[in-house]
Order: C-alpha cells, then sequence, then structure tokens
C-alpha cells in the first residue's frame, strides 16, 4: 500500500524480470553480430585492432551492466533533486568538447581523458530525460498548456541540441528534439499551439538547411532523395546497406556468411550499420525477432510508465523508452534505405562505450522506476 | 523519509498511453514491412547485386588459331607484345621512375610527356583514380628491356611488363593480301558482334583469310571467378571455394588452324621476279583442283604494323601512308580489281568464232596493217600477210580477230557468253576480299550505256579484249585453267584443311567444279596449239621473254589503258600511269598442264618483253619446287598463358 507522504514497499523492490530478460536477450544478440562484423578483420595486420573492438565492447557492457544495477538500487526520486545540477554539469562538458576535441571524420564530439575518450552528448540524452521529468514532475496543472507554458522544457532541450549540431552532429542532436517531444507528449496542449508549432517547425526546416547543416549533411540527404544520383559518395553507404539486408532474404546467408560484410562492402558495419550485418547473417526472420524485441522493451517501458507511481518515474519511464524506440527506428531505418544517413546508433547492438553506457544507465532507470511502483 | 514531494496525479498521462503504444505498433509495423519489402520482395535484386559485388570474372585470353601455307609454312601466328604499365599511385617518383626511364632508355621528352599523364591521373578524385589503376606507358618494348625490367622487377613497384597477344606475320608483305591483316573492333561492329561474345579492344580479321574464316580463327575465351574484396584477403583460395559457385574455371578454347592452299616459296619466287616491276599481281592456280597456289599483289604492305603490334599511332600512321600511294598498295589486284585483257582474250574470241563456224582451222586473213571498218581503221601489231587461226594465235595477230568480230555472224553477245562461261566477267566466289566483277560488255549494256547508239566497232575491239572488256587476274587464271584442262571451271580454293592445334585435321576441302563448260574437243585443242607455238615458236610472241628450262604455252597481252590520271599523281610521274598493261597468262608444262599462271605488269608496256619473263621464271622455279617433299608442319609461335588486361 502506499501511504501519503510515506514511502514503502509491499513486498520490496522486485526484479521486473521481462525487461532484464529482453535486455539481456537484446546485448547477446548484439555481441553474437559484433562478433560477425569486426571478426572479417582478423586476418588483417594493419585492421587488426578491429578485431579487437569486440572484447572491448563485453568490457564496456561489465563496466554500464554494474553501473545499470547502481542506478536501479538507488531511489529514482533521488535523482529528481540533482537533476538541475547534473544538468548543468553536463552542458559544460558539451560546451567542452570544442575546446578540448578530437577530430573523428571531419566532427568533433569527443573528449580525451586519458586512454579513454568519451561523448558527452550521450550522456546528456539521460540528463535531458531526467531535467525534462523533473519539470513535468513540478508542473502538474491538468489543463491544456499554451504554447508559452512549455517555453522552460523547450529552452532546456534547445540549448544542447544547437550545442551538438555545432560538433556538428545532426543524428544526436534529432534524438534530443524527438525524445524532448515525446516526453512533452504526455502532457495536454492545446490544439492551436499544436498547430503553431508544426507551423513553425515547417518553416524552421528550410532555415535549418541554409544556415545550420553542413554540406555533408545535406549530401547525405540528398542523396537519400536520389540515391542513383551519387553511387560513389554519400548514396553508396546506403546503397551498400541496403543490399547487404536485401541479401540477407528470409532465412538470412548464415552467421558470418554475409558477403556484404565479409568482403568489406558495408562501411561502419560495427557502429551504424550493424543491423546490415544482421540482417544479411540471419535475414527476415532474425531482423523481425530483434525489432520484436525491441519492440517489446519500448511498450514494456510505457507499462512500467502507467504503473508509475509518480509523475517524475512515469516521465523517466517513458523518457528512457522514447531515447531508446527513436535510436531504433532512425538506425534501422537508414540501413534499410528508408530514412536519411544520420550517425544514430542501435543501442546495445552498436559499437561504442559512450553508447552502451548510455543505454545501459537508460535500462537502469527503467528497471528502478519498474521496481518501485 | 520524504525526499520527493509527493505528486501521484499521474492521470493526466493516462489517455496519452494508448496511443503511444499504437504509434510504436504502427512504426514498428512500417519498419518491419520495410524489411519484407528488401528481403523478400526485393531479395534477388539484391542477390543479384550483392554477388556481383563480390564476383569479377577474370577472362582467359584464348589463342587465335595459325593459318600456314600448303607446305606447313606459319603465314600468321600470335606472339607476345610486351606492353608496359605504371600504377601511378604506387610509383615512386624519386627512387623507381629514374630507374625505369634508365632501363627502358626513354628519352627526355618521352619521359616528360608520360609524367605528364601519371600527374593527371594522381590530380583525378580518389574514387576516379581507383579506376584509372593502370597507366600504359609503352608498347611492344624490347626483349631485352623486358629482361632488364624482370630482373629489377622487385625494385620497381608500380611498374609491371604484361605480354599481350599480338598476331604476327613472319613473311611480311609477301601474300600479305590473301592473309589479311587484324584490326581492333569499332562501336559499330560491336553492336552486332556483342552477342558472339566480341568486347572493346577485341581485335579481328580486317580482310582476306583473317577476315573470311575469323569466326574458325577467333577461338573462345574462357573465364576464371575471382572474388572482389574491399578489404585484403589473406585466405583467398579458401573463400573462393566456399563462396563461388561451380564451374568456377572456364578454360578458353583456342582458335582452329587453317593451312592455305598457296605455296610461300612459290610466292617468294614470283616476288624475285617481279623485282624492278613497280606494281603488278600474279596468280598460279592448280590446273585440276582450282586451288590457289600463288596470289601476290604488288605493291604491298606490312600486316604486323598495320595489325597493331605497334601501337594505335603507328597503324594510323600506316594507313596514312598506304591510302596516298598512287600503286594502291591496299588494293589486292589479284581479285578486288578488274583490267582490259587485251589479247590474251583472243583464244576466246576464236573459241567463240570456232564454235559459231564463223572460222575454221585453215582459213586465212590477209593481215596489211590493220583492218577497215565503217569509216574507222583498226590498227594491227604490225603487216602479218595471210595469217589463220595458228598463226594469228602466235603473232597476236589483230586483223585476225577483227575480221572474227566484223564476221555478219559473229555477235557481241556471243563473245560475252563464251568469256562468262568460263568464269569471266562474274565473281568466282573465292570469299577473301571483295571481287571485282569485270565486265563482258553486251548489245544491251553497250545501248545502255551509249543511250541507244550501238555500233559494230564495238564487237572488233570485244574480239582482241579492248573497249569495255575487264577482268580480273584470277577470272582470267580460272579461264586459262578450264583451257588447259579440257572444260572445267573450278571454284578457286584458298583453304585446303582446317586443323586443330596440334594438327588434327577437322575439315577438309575437296576441289569444287562450278561448271563444265560444252566445247568442242577439238576446237580447244587448235586454240592450245596456238598458245604452244605463242611460247615455243621462234616468232611468238612469248618465245623471246621465255627464260631457259621454262616449259609452259599461253598468251601474251599488251592493253591499253583509258588515259586519265589517277589522283594524287606527281604531273612528271603521268606517262608511267598512261603506259599500257602487260600480260601473260599460260599453263605449264605446255603437254600436261598442272598449274595455269597469269603475269600482270600494270603499266608495264608490252606483254612480251614485260610480263614474259616473270611468268616463265616462276614456272621454272615451280617445276624445281615440285620435286621437293611437302615439309612438316612448323609450330605457331606461343603465348604464354595469360589473364586479359582489363
Amino acid at each position: 500500500m502506499v501511504h501519503r507522504g510515506r514511502i514503502s514497499f509491499k513486498s520490496g523492490p522486485q526484479i521486473d524480470m521481462a525487461l532484464l530478460f529482453c535486455s539481456v536477450f537484446i546485448v547477446i544478440a548484439g555481441l553474437v553480430n559484433l562478433y560477425s562484423a569486426t571478426s572479417v578483420y582478423a586476418a588483417s595486420t594493419s585492421k587488426s585492432s578491429l578485431a579487437d573492438m569486440y572484447v572491448s565492447q563485453v568490457y564496456w557492457i561489465v563496466v554500464g551492466g554494474l553501473l545499470a544495477v547502481l542506478i536501479a538500487a538507488i531511489d529514482y526520486r533521488n535523482y529528481e533533486r540533482l537533476a538541475l545540477m547534473a544538468y548543468v554539469g553536463g552542458l559544460v562538458t558539451l560546451a567542452l568538447v570544442f575546446v578540448l576535441a578530437t577530430d573523428v571524420r571531419g566532427s568533433s564530439r569527443w573528449i580525451q581523458v586519458g586512454s579513454f575518450g568519451f561523448q558527452p552528448s550521450e550522456f546528456i540524452k539521460i540528463l535531458l530525460i531526467i531535467v525534462l521529468a523533473r519539470y513535468i514532475h513540478n508542473d502538474p496543472r491538468t489543463e491544456a498548456r499554451r504554447w508559452i507554458d512549455l517555453f522552460v522544457p523547450i529552452v532546456l532541450t534547445v540549448i544542447p541540441a544547437g550545442l551538438v549540431m555545432a560538433q556538428p552532429d545532426l543524428g544526436t542532436a534529432l534524438i534530443y528534439l524527438l525524445t524532448a517531444g515525446s516526453i512533452l507528449a504526455m502532457l495536454r496542449i492545446r490544439g492551436g499551439s499544436l498547430l503553431w508549432a508544426t507551423g513553425l517547425g515547417g518553416a524552421a526546416l528550410p532555415m535549418a538547411w541554409k544556415f545550420l547543416m553542413k554540406d555533408y549533411q545535406k549530401a547525405r540527404i540528398t542523396s537519400f532523395l536520389d540515391p542513383e544520383h551519387d553511387i560513389t559518395g554519400s548514396g553508396w553507404h546506403a546503397l551498400q546497406s541496403k543490399t547487404a539486408i536485401g541479401n540477407g532474404g528470409l532465412t538470412g546467408c548464415g552467421y558470418m556468411r554475409g558477403t556484404q560484410n565479409q568482403f568489406g562492402f558495408l562501411p561502419d558495419q560495427f557502429s551504424d550499420f550493424p543491423f546490415a550485418v544482421f540482417g544479411e547473417d540471419w535475414g527476415l526472420i532474425g531482423g523481425a525477432v530483434l525489432l520484436a524485441l525491441y519492440c517489446f522493451l519500448v511498450i514494456w517501458s510505457i507499462r512500467i510508465a502507467s504503473q508509475a507511481k509518480d509523475r517524475f518515474g512515469a516521465a523517466l519511464a517513458i523518457g528512457v523508452g522514447a531515447m531508446i524506440f527513436w535510436h531504433v527506428v532512425f538506425n534501422i531505418g537508414m540501413a534499410a534505405g528508408a530514412l536519411p544517413v544520420v550517425g544514430v546508433t542501435l543501442p546495445l547492438f552498436s559499437y561504442g562505450g559512450s553508447s552502451v553506457i548510455t543505454s545501459m544507465i537508460g535500462l537502469g532507470l527503467l528497471m528502478n522506476v519498474s521496481m518501485r511502483r | 523519509m520524504s525526499i520527493l514531494v509527493q505528486r501521484s496525479d499521474v492521470g493526466e498521462f493516462r489517455r496519452r498511453y494508448r496511443w503511444m503504444v499504437l504509434v510504436v505498433l504502427a512504426i514498428f509495423s512500417t519498419l518491419f514491412g520495410r524489411l519484407v519489402y528488401l528481403q523478400v520482395i526485393q531479395g534477388d535484386i539484391h542477390r543479384t547485386q550483392a554477388r556481383r559485388n563480390i564476383v569479377r570474372e577474370v577472362k582467359l585470353a584464348t589463342r587465335r588459331g595459325v593459318i600456314r601455307d600448303a607446305r606447313g609454312h606459319v603465314l600468321a601466328a600470335n606472339r607476345p607484345s610486351y606492353n608496359v604499365y605504371v600504377v601511378p599511385t604506387k610509383l615512386n617518383q624519386e627512387s623507381t621512375w629514374p630507374k625505369l626511364v634508365r632501363l627502358m632508355g626513354l628519352d627526355p621528352a618521352g619521359s616528360k610527356q608520360i609524367l605528364e599523364r601519371i600527374a593527371k591521373v594522381l590530380a583525378l578524385p580518389e574514387e576516379d583514380k581507383r579506376r584509372a589503376q593502370q597507366l600504359l606507358i609503352a608498347v611492344d618494348v624490347d626483349r631485352d628491356i623486358v629482361a632488364n625490367l624482370e630482373t629489377h622487377h622487385d625494385q620497381m613497384p608500380g611498374v609491371s611488363v604484361t605480354p599481350v597477344p599480338v598476331r604476327y606475320y613472319p613473311y611480311g608483305e609477301l601474300g600479305a593480301h590473301m592473309v589479311g591483316y587484324m584490326r581492333e573492333v569499332d562501336s559499330a561492329d560491336l553492336t552486332e558482334l556483342e552477342a558472339q561474345g566480341y568486347r572493346p579492344g577485341d581485335r579481328l580479321g580486317a580482310v582476306g583469310v583473317e577476315r573470311r574464316w575469323e569466326s574458325y580463327l577467333r577461338g573462345k575465351r574462357g573465364m576464371r571467378k575471382v572474388i572482389q574484396s574491399k578489404r585484403r584477403l589473406a585466405n583467398r583460395e579458401e573463400l573462393e571455394a566456399k563462396y563461388l559457385e561451380e564451374p568456377r574455371v572456364v578454360s578458353p578454347v583456342p582458335g582452329r588452324d587453317i593451312s592455305l592452299t598457296v605455296d610461300i616459296e612459290l610466292e617468294q619466287s614470283i616476288e624475285k621476279a617481279l623485282r624492278g616491276q613497280l606494281a603488278a599481281s600474279v596468280v598460279v592456280v592448280e590446273v585440276r583442283t582450282g586451288r590457289v597456289l600463288a596470289a601476290v599483289s604488288k605493291p604491298s604492305y606490312d600486316p604486323n604494323i598495320v595489325s597493331g603490334g605497334g601501337g594505335i599511332e603507328a597503324v594510323r600512321e600506316a594507313f596514312r601512308r598506304l591510302y596516298v600511294d598512287p600503286l594502291k598498295p591496299m588494293l589486292d589486284k589479284t581479285i578486288s580489281a578488274a583490267y582490259p585483257p587485251g589479247s590474251t582474250f583472243k583464244p576466246f574470241t576464236a573459241l567463240a568464232a570456232l564454235e559459231e563456224g564463223v572460222i575454221d582451222r585453215d582459213l586465212q586473213v590477209d593481215c596489211h596493217g590493220g583492218y577497215e571498218y565503217g569509216k574507222r581503221f583498226f590498227r594491227c601489231t604490225g603487216v602479218h600477210r595471210r595469217v589463220d587461226l595458228h598463226s594469228a594465235l602466235v603473232h597476236s595477230c589483230n586483223t585476225y580477230f577483227y575480221s572474227i568480230g566484223a564476221h555478219e555472224h559473229m555477235q557481241l553477245d556471243r563473245l560475252a557468253k563464251v568469256g562468262l562461261s568460263f568464269g569471266m566477267g562474274a565473281k568466282t566466289g573465292i570469299g577473301t576480299n571483295p571481287e571485282a566483277r569485270g565486265r563482258m560488255p553486251t548489245r544491251s549494256w553497250y545501248t545502255r550505256r551509249y543511250k541507244g547508239a550501238f555500233r559494230g566497232g564495238f564487237t572488233l575491239l570485244a574480239a582482241i579484249g579492248q573497249g569495255a572488256t575487264t577482268v580480273s587476274v584470277l577470272q582470267l587464271g580460272l579461264a586459262y585453267a578450264a583451257l588447259a584442262n579440257g572444260g572445267t571451271l573450278y571454284q578457286p580454293q584458298v583453304v585446303r584443311s582446317i586443323e586443330t592445334s596440334d594438327g588434327t585435321v577437322v575439315q577438309e576441302f575437296p576441289p569444287r567444279v562450278r561448271r563444265l563448260i560444252a566445247i568442242d574437243p577439238g576446237h580447244l585443242e587448235m586454240i592450245r596449239d596456238g598458245l604452244r607455238g605463242v611460247v615455243s615458236e621462234r616468232e611468238g610472241t612469248a618465245h623471246a621473254g621465255t627464260v631457259e628450262g621454262a616449259d609452259m604455252a599461253g598468251k601474251t597481252g599488251t592493253a591499253q589503258v583509258s588515259h586519265v590520271t589517277p589522283r594524287g599523281v606527281d604531273p612528271d610521274k603521268i606517262w608511267y600511269f598512261n603506259r599500257d598493261h602487260a600480260w601473260f597468262s599460260g599453263y605449264a608444262p605446255a603437254a600436261s598442264p598442272e598449274i595455269a599462271i597469269v603475269v600482270l605488269v600494270e603499266h608495264g608496256g608490252g606483254g612480251g618483253k614485260n610480263a614474259v619473263p616473270v611468268a616463265s621464271r616462276v614456272v621454272r622455279d615451280w617445276q624445281k619446287m615440285r620435286e621437293k617433299k611437302p615439309e612438316s608442319r612448323e609450330p605457331g609461335i606461343d603465348m604464354p598463358e595469360s589473364e586479359e588486361v582489363p
């Protein structure tokens, strides 16, 4: 029973087994797939370090898993107090990127600490979710909100989005906006304001095209709209990925037998296009199972939100669910040639410490809310 | 302990959850639909594309068939032309390049030009650079240079020497018109020939036997599948066995070898006999088979150069030179040109007259140095007094034949009919080169040509092989062969047999009779008697010019040419082009003929003085050669097994 003003558990925190198993399945599938994606380089002396990625990914998952346990163990309501401070600290780190960053393919996203490089923009996702959840928690109005009422959360979102756009990292900015939008979609908003928002958004797109986006980003979008136009340039990645998935057919080429992957036709197959490797190896059947797992995870997080005992928990669950959802949609969408190539990772599948740890923290938060309903 | 102000009014959210679930399900369904579309509906397309990404078919070069003469001498074979390529991205310009320049003996201008081409490739964007990987810098380099480059191969990364098959004609200009040469397929050919497996850059026979027998000589290229990878493969063999479907290798099928009927040694003898003549055409055919033993057209060209072994520039330059030459070296004068036969036609006039009953053996005609017909006086070569058929042939008396032409029962069409029955004025069907039809003019032809004004004088001119009458050298040779063998006209034959590369005969070509000519053997004997006299009798027109030991019979001819200046001729040399053509047509040995020979010396002057010595020398050489045994089959020059350069 929940008593007003006090917290107690009916029978103590209970581990959400569905969430746990679903996550573990995805993690295992991701590791198996990463092995297929990187093992092809084991024979090559110049790229043998790539084969070691598999091992470091295991480290990240272990570290991430421990962090998730830690985060799940502490009652999530403690995070509400820390939210603003953590958020501001995160923004400062993000700004530091411009001073300390190392360049990776023309965009600076990394901060090097000792031998570790990490991407602050990844962790900001979690901090943004928490700070928005806090805002929603403290704004319990029931009447429909006007445009101006949402000023604060919009500012909270636009600041980090603007910073990562400047790195430039279109994909992450997009994830911020969509995740924040999903959280705000929980609130009642006046019809007129919604119309305004749509109109403004529509007007902002060409402006963003003209002033904010870099040439290579534009090229990705034009090549998405017209893939035959430029087979060798930006369209190349998308085309080869599409071919890989199609090559898988219904039942797949078999584990580590996908030729697009084995013979190096997939660019960034470990970070941006792991799904192309998976789809080629396992076919439609494997792809459908993976989609179902992600789908279950997202819907389960909505369920967790619906069972949360307070607004903060509900918003946290929706935020984490939305973050995972939009990552999956954009990553698989771009691998399948249905969306333009924006560098968005596939949670728990893509290689990368920051991405893995961020996803793990997210899952920890979900578990936290689920355990304390 | 309260760490959070409790706000449990989560009811505001409830209505949203169902919508969110619906949106999530809808979007995941769309993604699933996309996967179905890519993997099931479009699956085949992508699978094909993925195969195309990794499987490359390396073409394995085939070997073009060897052409040999009747005695087994190689007339056309293949040899490797060593081409030097550099990979601009791998070439070290500081260390390797100077060494390469020194080893190849490049001059500064040439090396500068190559460096500019390399710089151009290096300036290309990354993708194009990879495509333009190999740069051809030298064609058909000397063997010594090849050996030098091979020994220093390890010290020169980015430099490679690749053998490319090139057609090789050991006898060069000799008999080139019949054997032919090679040329590269052009885009117009490719639209037609692509279905037969020709690719840009392929060569095919341009003329002669090379063209006519292209489909036999060519062979079929093989193929080997290799894996194309964007990464380095350490265990290529293993992967290829795993990923490539059978057949992984299709061996090339070598082209068929061809044995010709010609005898290159006889052609060499003809060439020797023709020394001192600018332009000539000689054909020797076997009397009882129609096989062409020799066909020489002079001047000739070197098929080695025009076949492209020395590079495209050399080919262009050669053709530029060959086509402005007024002596027309590219023209096959044995087949592709027609000339007035002059007096060599007289035996056929006589045959027509005998068949028609206009003359007989004993009819005599008075020759006063010409013949008056209408208002015109038709000249003879001299004053022969009383001539009968035999002496008319021996002296080549025009008057005797004018009188035949002027006879009321002797019509032009009769002459044409006899000429045509001997195969003159019609294509022989030899097939190697485009044929000149020649012409046996008829009354209706003249009527059409001169708008109805046919005159009797035309028949007189036709009777001595002048006027509008023209024949090709080969036609005349076959006609004389028919005179010699008793009236059988053969299809000319150039290819004796087709063989596999190890010498097994696949197909043999027996002689083919074109027509049995209906002539009275008695009449034929009268003519042959006359032809023997031409050579053997002291007054015979061919007697003086015949070298000792040549046993032959035949007829001389001196054909007037129309006085038209050929294009591009130096005015100082017009006299040459206005000179008469010198002819000799005959057969040997005189008593039991085996070969027929026709010699035409273009603008050579009198036939007896200019053509007869050539013919008699060739006959004498042939008599010697006949004794020799056929030689063994020469092997072709071998190409190393090779992949084609893409």
